[in-house]
């Protein structure tokens, strides 16, 4: 391989790399919802408590938010609902996107 | 949104294109802050309002001028409960914003930017004593806590030569991103405060924006060209009003 082919590759690499990257950060944005007047990540943390709580604890259920400030959530399963619909868009977007990187490298 | 030109740059141009995707993805109704001789040369956007003010004149960034001292007053001109205030150089290819709208907070404003080009060219920013904050959008629900930080925006407005020695910031030039922090360190009883938790999607300066469209941007830095789709974004490069 000459060297103006491993430069090319190395563009190449970049790009994806910092595509990626990008694309991860979109994904972090998404993640992020309001739920009650508050804000939450939909992140696995995030959905493991809440399903583990709404599994052992009784209605309602107490959980801090992205500024640790406490929320009261009446209905744990509608909230367990939109966390995971959340997390579920924003990680699904960036698996299509990671295809397209795939096939760039190629 | 404030908007104002300058003899250097046509800030009306960037205006154009941020209120038609806010328009597109936020749905949200805007007010625009500029002045008539702006006014005059932007092109129409449907409905939208306007309030004009004379820019506070006198601020420079490398040399040119720089109208953005008056965002101090967002919440004397903004004729709704909840605002969201934004640069006019952040796009919003997404709705990621209109949530924040909902939540009970009083005032949010994020801390973190996110460089797009991968080199955390931001993080290099903390030349102070106090964690820095990114006034390219917040929100702000009127009431009597929003008012206080407000206040305290001006009261830092004032005696700003002071602040700056007071919390060891070595950039002399006005910019609301430090007035805000320190407003905000200083109202919150200089704990901590309520932010937004996303990192702004951050374009570099050195950055040359190629393409615009509907649903994204294109950009080169040095011979590579990358793109974003359905991902707000803050441009740096003022440039960018001519592509």
């Amino acid at each position: 391989m000459d060297i103006h082919e491993l430069k090319k590759q190395s563009d190449l690499s970049y790009d994806i790399a910092v595509a990626k990257r990008n694309a991860l950060e979109k994904a972090h944005s998404r993640l992020v919802v309001v739920y009650n007047e508050h804000i939450f990540r939909a992140d696995p943390e995030t959905i493991n408590l809440v399903k583990t709580l709404s599994e052992v604890h009784t209605s309602p259920l107490y959980v801090l938010d992205s500024n640790k400030n406490p929320v009261e959530i009446p209905d744990p399963s509608e909230f367990l609902q939109v966390l995971v619909q959340r997390n579920q868009e924003a990680i699904s977007s960036y698996h299509q996107m990671s295809k397209t990187f795939e096939k760039r490298n190629d | 949104m404030f908007c104002f030109d300058t003899s250097e740059t046509k800030y009306h141009k960037v205006l154009e294109r941020c209120v038609v995707l806010a328009k597109k993805n936020l749905k949200l109704p805007i007010t625009v802050v500029t002045n008539l001789d702006t006014f005059k040369k932007i092109k129409p956007l449907g409905f939208i309002n306007y309030k004009f003010i004379d820019p506070e004149l006198g601020n420079t960034k490398s040399g040119k001028e720089w109208n953005n001292v008056d965002r101090h007053m967002a919440y004397e001109l903004s004729p709704y409960d909840t605002t969201l205030v934004m640069d006019i150089d952040y796009f919003c290819f997404s709705d990621n914003l209109l949530q924040y709208m909902d939540t009970g907070y009083d005032f949010l404003i994020s801390k973190n930017a996110h460089d797009l080009t991968n080199r955390n060219s931001f993080d290099l920013r903390r030349w102070s004593m106090i964690d820095m904050v990114w006034a390219t959008v917040f929100v702000f629900r009127k009431g009597r806590k929003a008012k206080q930080v407000f206040d305290m925006i001006k009261y830092v407005k004032s005696y700003y030569s002071y602040f700056l020695d007071l919390y060891r910031i070595r950039d002399r030039r006005f910019r609301n991103d430090y007035a805000f922090a320190m407003a905000l360190e200083q109202a919150n009883g200089f704990i901590s405060y309520d932010t937004l938790p996303i990192n702004l999607p951050t374009l570099p300066p050195d950055c040359k924006v190629v393409k615009i469209d509907d649903n994204g941007i294109a950009w080169q830095y040095k011979d590579q060209i990358n793109f974003i789709q359905n991902q707000d974004v803050h441009v740096l490069n003022k440039e960018m009003a001519d592509v």
